[in-house]
């Protein structure tokens, strides 16, 4: 066996998942972890899957295209690194940043152009319009993780400054404070 | 991965509805600092305090940013000084409470709890000395805040305790004329006192405490207020059922904050984590208030008809909430009713909707007692004593912590304003009634015996 990953993109609708299964099994692979997601009516989904060593990378695509362009979906699949597995592990703690403000381009951008420079990650990425057409309901929601070793006040710093001058209200928050609210 | 209902909940909670954690309150034992030398004794205090707690302040506000969340006070209480400086007279005993405000200033807290006595049964020595230096204590230092417990349901009402409280409390406001008897507002009497408040005037560590812990208060009324507001915007038929579980979530979700902050606060202090008190606890600000709440309920005003059951209500759906959201709850957790330091209740009390008498029945319910009462300058010292033998008696008989914090302002009538400052805020001095003629009953004096716990009606 070795590891592929698949992603398969389109417009949503049912019998996506059915479909890219039953093509997976016909070919006798396995699945390992799926994540999908739908952002408005587009679908997202990214399989890991176990593929038999007799069926080639080409082969699988072309089974998977067949199955699924008919359906109006892209489908894209790469050969998992062994590296990524082995991948080092930064010491890092999660938190939560969230911008609320007027909407304008460039607004990710510039958030997350901080966070790269003090080795952020960002892990998930929520936008959330509320209140339709006011400006200011424009929320952004970015799950992070913080590297142990980062300088958080300079951090802290270079966010709320870009933040003032995009006329955004910024919160970062360690995650266990939502987890101790929400979750019994 | 968190919806993202709950994460803008918590911002909410935090931006527009005064979420934080009220006080976090370093408890220290200072019985091991004995010594009948006063000078090594004040030295041995004001070292253990000054190093124990030397990074209370830094790490408070460190965990604070983290989470995002305020740890607005940052407090001491001690071992009761009655107990720990019992050799003492009590002009030694004013210097005690002066090392006391030092250590506490250098500590950069803003308040210290402990200037304490246990008389519930009898006063000793070093009781007396220290509530005879309390009105001279209270007015030459700023920090120290002290507290007698003179009545326990184990124990009974020592009199003899309220008769002195009484001539204490005038002797205390007559120093700080200058000031509306501010002196008074850093004193509280109590029956039942718990060992682990962490609010002040009335914290203290007690004799059955640890050598260090953490106690935590948590947030205020707001929260609470804005999720009545929420709830019955989005269905205005909600009954009181209903209503009661809405305050039992949020006071969980308040609690679970504190819980959070306070752990995390102690294991960087390395110091033990106490209890976290869910009282709500209201600062005189718009929206910080408990008054505010009754509004919320449906009541024209803190103080009408109804308010007592309200209380119950939201005292009985705080303490459900936050009991479940902690390992460990204390102090006096139920709500606040502090006259001058909340916004809406002192407004209630200047437009006459709020009466002593009515907040006295409120206190059967709530936790405190009446606290922060300005009344007339010229109330007896045995009127003084008969309101807090009353509000005693609500305590020993009904197994509760009652307590009172009056303030006769000096040179003031009833209707008047005092004036107090920050977080003890200001307030219309409410009228004692029918208080005039002497009170023979009080002055016999002696222990009220403790009560008969079968019968309980």
């Amino acid at each position: 066996m070795k590891k592929m990953i698949i992603s398969v993109l389109g417009k949503d609708r049912p019998g996506i998942i059915a479909a890219v299964t039953r093509i997976l099994l016909e070919q006798d692979c396995n699945i390992e972890n799926v994540s999908q997601t739908i952002l408005q009516n587009e679908f997202s989904g990214i399989f890991i899957v176990g593929v038999p060593k007799t069926l080639s990378e080409g082969d699988l695509h072309r089974h998977l295209d067949a199955g699924l362009s008919p359906m109006g979906l892209h489908v894209y699949e790469k050969r998992l690194s062994k590296g990524n597995e082995s991948q080092a592990v930064v010491d890092s703690e999660p938190f939560v940043v969230v911008t609320k403000g007027p909407d304008r381009k460039g607004l990710v951008a510039s958030i997350t152009a901080i966070m790269a420079a003090h080795r952020v990650n960002v892990t998930n990425l929520q936008a959330v319009f509320k209140g339709g057409d006011d400006p200011n309901a424009n929320i952004m929601i970015y799950e992070v993780d913080i590297p142990s070793d980062a300088n958080h006040q300079a951090l802290r710093r270079d966010l709320r400054e870009k933040a003032l001058a995009l006329s955004l209200d910024l919160s970062i928050q360690h995650k266990l404070i939502f987890e101790a609210i929400n979750r019994v | 991965m968190f919806s993202d209902r709950e994460i803008l909940s918590v911002v909410e909670m935090l931006k527009n509805e005064n979420l934080d954690v009220r006080t976090v309150t370093l408890g220290l034992n200072l019985l091991d600092c004995a010594s009948d030398d006063i000078g090594r004794f004040t030295d041995n205090i004001y070292a253990r305090i000054t190093g124990a707690a030397e990074n209370l302040v830094k790490i408070c506000d460190e965990v604070g940013d983290k989470y995002g969340i305020p740890v607005v006070n940052k407090r001491i209480s001690v071992s009761p000084m009655a107990v720990a400086g019992a050799p003492f007279n009590a002009q030694q005993m004013l210097s005690v409470a002066n090392t006391l405000n030092e250590a506490a200033g250098a500590a950069r807290v803003d308040f210290i709890g402990g200037f304490s006595a246990l008389v519930e049964k009898g006063i000793a020595r070093g009781d007396r000395a220290l509530i005879e230096a309390m009105p001279e204590a209270l007015t030459s230092t700023q920090r120290v805040c002290a507290s007698v417990n003179v009545a326990s349901t184990r124990a009974g009402i020592n009199i003899d305790a309220v008769l002195l409280m009484g001539r204490t409390i005038k002797e205390a406001a007559r120093l700080t004329a200058d000031r509306d008897g501010l002196a008074c507002a850093k004193l509280c009497v109590f029956a039942n006192i718990p060992q682990d408040i962490p609010f002040m005037a009335g914290a203290y560590l007690g004799v059955g405490e640890a050598d260090a812990v953490i106690n935590v208060g948590v947030s205020g009324p707001g929260v609470v207020k804005k999720a009545i507001d929420r709830a019955t915007a989005s269905n205005p038929h909600l009954n009181l059922g209903q209503i009661s579980e809405i305050i039992k979530h949020t006071a969980y979700k308040v609690t679970r904050i504190g819980e959070l902050i306070g752990r995390e606060v102690a294991q960087r202090l390395g110091i033990k984590f106490g209890v976290v008190d869910l009282s709500l606890a209201p600062t005189p600000n718009v929206g910080d208030s408990v008054g505010e709440i009754f509004q919320s309920l449906g009541l024209a005003n803190i103080g009408v008809p109804g308010s007592t059951v309200a209380l119950a209500l939201l005292n009985d759906a705080v303490k459900k909430g936050g009991a479940f959201a902690s390992s460990k709850v204390g102090g006096l957790s139920g709500a606040f009713i502090p006259v001058s330091e909340d916004l809406n209740i002192s407004q209630a009390a200047a437009q006459g909707h709020l009466s002593i008498e009515k907040l006295e029945a409120m206190t059967c319910v709530c936790s405190v007692g009446l606290d922060m009462v300005a009344i007339p300058g010229d109330t007896s010292e045995e009127t003084l004593a008969a309101i807090i033998a009353d509000e005693m008696a609500i305590g020993v008989i009904n197994k509760k912590t009652t307590a009172t914090r009056l303030i006769p302002v000096p040179g003031k009538k009833a209707g008047d304003h005092a004036f107090f400052g920050g977080l003890l805020g200001e307030s219309v001095i409410m009228p004692v009634n029918n208080a005039t003629g002497e009170n023979r009953f009080l002055r016999r004096g002696g222990l009220i015996p403790s009560p008969i716990h079968s019968l309980v009606n």
